[in-house]
């Protein structure tokens, strides 16, 4: 009797979920778009196994889970340096390996970065909902039953698609260190703050705390000066939103974020830069460069021509 | 009331922006925020992605390698210039069973205490009032909401509570809210409601909608037991109809 093909999950680590490309149209209503929050080594681990984008895979963070495979398959794990092995012998990550029924892989913990990807040819067929796959854990939505893995949980896995492996080259693997930089442009409220507190904003550097999560980086650094208070009538809480709260310090809103807030932003980081958040350690220092939208537009085209141009 | 004669429009990064119409809580001006929605969803226009309406500002999500800023912001101009409450379609009125109990309106009594009215007449008047949803959002499904008697405007907890039930229906400063999943809270829990603002399972997860207008209906103890089974069987659903009340 053939039964559907699932991996099974020996370990689940500290928190690893099912993510896709996210939950698109209830914004507007206070459901975040979740997804993975490093997006370009998600896609890359996907487009490594020849998935389509939008496929699901595995968010891993910190330290990785430990999963067996029910038949031949490509997988790939990119994100953050996790020395994953297979059946305890080291392989590469950042290209397609080719698995066998049985096969067991795990990742350890994160060397450089807090995110692996795993992504599994066919991709993880765990139920949607509202039309996305993503966990988001507070609300209780996606993956599996809308909480983080389990030992012994089981994912159903698609139909394989017909792809040969291929790999990222070593040149164009991201290097996560301790340090980033990211670009911001300035608003939608920088009119509340002082020169001087804009100055210290893109002074720098902030230290990512340890209290940062999906839902936001909680950083602590330079006082961000305000002009008078920091309550605004509660609008739109863009994606990268970083809103300065009473003690002056920054918090970028992110994936699994609030829809709405009462707080000034200063700035908003752009949407390529994310992933170098999600992946710089509790104590790493974070850098602001302040762009126009312009700019922000030919970097958004660069960085998806680098993103199609990484696989060889 | 201030509408400012022509929107702000704020970049918020590289993907969105936010149209601010003006920096204050009223019904009129944000019928302009869902008016200006309402005529983007049909303008349809290619690169536009989701919108977040709130208080006073539309926050507008787009793809720029399909549609570039300028050409977004003139878009968006012109259709405010359009942007009226008459544009949008009829509102609805949902009707909310609540319990004003003082076991599940927990601080029922010390908001009647601050307020120097007795618990009674607070609960009667909460439950006597018509709200608005000015927007949804926050956590999934959480209405923000005006509407009260001004004898019930009462400064917001000191100390925000770090749970609170789900359904919980409460009141700060001008506004009241309800909990849909458990979460922190500062505002002073009156009662609570049977029915689920969110629910992940349903096809069509979230009740209420910006522009909608809530009624509460006092129940006792006996009948919010009773809805609760039947919610929780899937057998109840509130009772919506549509076309304003007065407001």
């Amino acid at each position: 009797m053939s039964e559907r093909a699932e991996l099974i999950v020996q370990d689940a680590g500290p928190l690893t979920t099912v993510q896709d490309l996210g939950r698109v149209g209830y914004l507007r209503v206070g459901i975040p778009t979740s997804g993975p929050m490093d997006r370009d080594a998600f896609v890359l681990a996907n487009r490594l196994v020849g998935n389509g984008d939008d496929a699901a895979g595995l968010e891993c963070t910190l330290l990785g889970p430990r999963v067996e495979f029910p038949d031949e398959r490509l997988v790939a794990v990119t994100g953050a340096e996790m020395a994953p092995t297979l059946n305890g012998s080291p392989v590469p990550a950042w290209q397609g390996l080719r698995v066998k029924a049985g096969d067991v892989l795990r990742l350890g913990p994160a060397r450089s970065g807090v995110r692996a990807y795993l992504a599994v040819a066919g991709g993880l067929e765990t139920p949607p909902v509202l039309g996305s796959r993503s966990t988001f854990v507070r609300g209780q939505l996606g993956g599996i039953d809308g909480r983080a893995l389990r030992k012994g949980d089981r994912l159903p896995l698609g139909a394989v698609p017909a792809a040969r492996p291929r790999r990222v080259p070593p040149d164009r693997v991201p290097a996560y260190g301790t340090e980033a930089e990211v670009a911001v442009v300035l608003g939608p409220q920088d009119d509340r703050f002082t020169p001087a507190g804009i100055a210290a904003f893109l002074g720098g550097p902030y230290e990512l705390l340890p209290q940062s999560d999906r839902m936001g980086a909680r950083l602590k650094g330079p006082f961000i000066e305000h002009t008078r208070g920091h309550d605004i009538v509660s609008d739109g809480v863009p994606m990268g939103g970083i809103q300065v709260i009473g003690e002056g310090q920054p918090i970028v809103l992110l994936a699994d974020r609030q829809s709405a807030g009462g707080y000034t932003k200063v700035a908003t980081v752009c949407s390529f830069d994310l992933g170098r958040i999600a992946q710089l350690k509790p104590g790493g220092r974070l850098h602001f460069r302040r762009v126009t939208v312009t700019e922000a537009h030919a970097m958004l085209r660069d960085s998806r021509r680098a993103l199609d141009a990484a696989i060889e | 009331m201030t509408i400012w004669p022509e929107p702000r429009l704020l970049p918020c990064g590289d993907r969105a922006v936010s149209v601010e119409l003006g920096d204050e809580v009223n019904r009129e001006l944000n019928a302009r925020v869902l008016a200006l929605e309402y005529l983007l969803q049909q303008a349809k226009l290619p690169g536009v992605g989701e919108t977040v309406p709130t208080y006073r500002a539309l926050l507008v999500y787009y793809d720029p390698l399909v549609i570039g800023y300028d050409a977004l912001t003139a878009a968006l101009r012109e259709l405010y210039a359009r942007a009226r409450p008459e544009v949008l379609p009829p509102a609805r009125t949902v009707e909310l069973p609540c319990c004003y109990d003082h076991e599940l309106g927990f601080e029922l009594e010390a908001a009647a205490q601050k307020l120097g009215l007795p618990p009674d007449e607070v609960a009667r008047l909460h439950a006597g009032a018509d709200y608005y949803v000015y927007f949804v959002g926050f956590t999934p499904g959480l209405p923000y909401m005006t509407g009260m008697p001004e004898q019930l405007t009462i400064p917001r907890l000191t100390n925000p509570r770090t749970k609170t039930p789900p359904g919980s229906v409460s009141i700060g400063g001008i506004q009241c809210c309800i909990y849909p999943i458990e979460s922190p809270g500062g505002f002073w829990v009156l009662g609570r409601t049977p029915v689920r603002l969110y629910d992940p399972t349903a096809p069509d997860p979230i009740l209420l909608r910006a522009g909608d207008h809530v009624r509460f209906r006092a129940i006792d103890r006996a009948e919010y037991d009773a809805l609760a089974a039947r919610v929780a069987g899937g057998r109840y659903a509130p009772k919506i109809s549509v076309g304003a009340t007065a407001q």
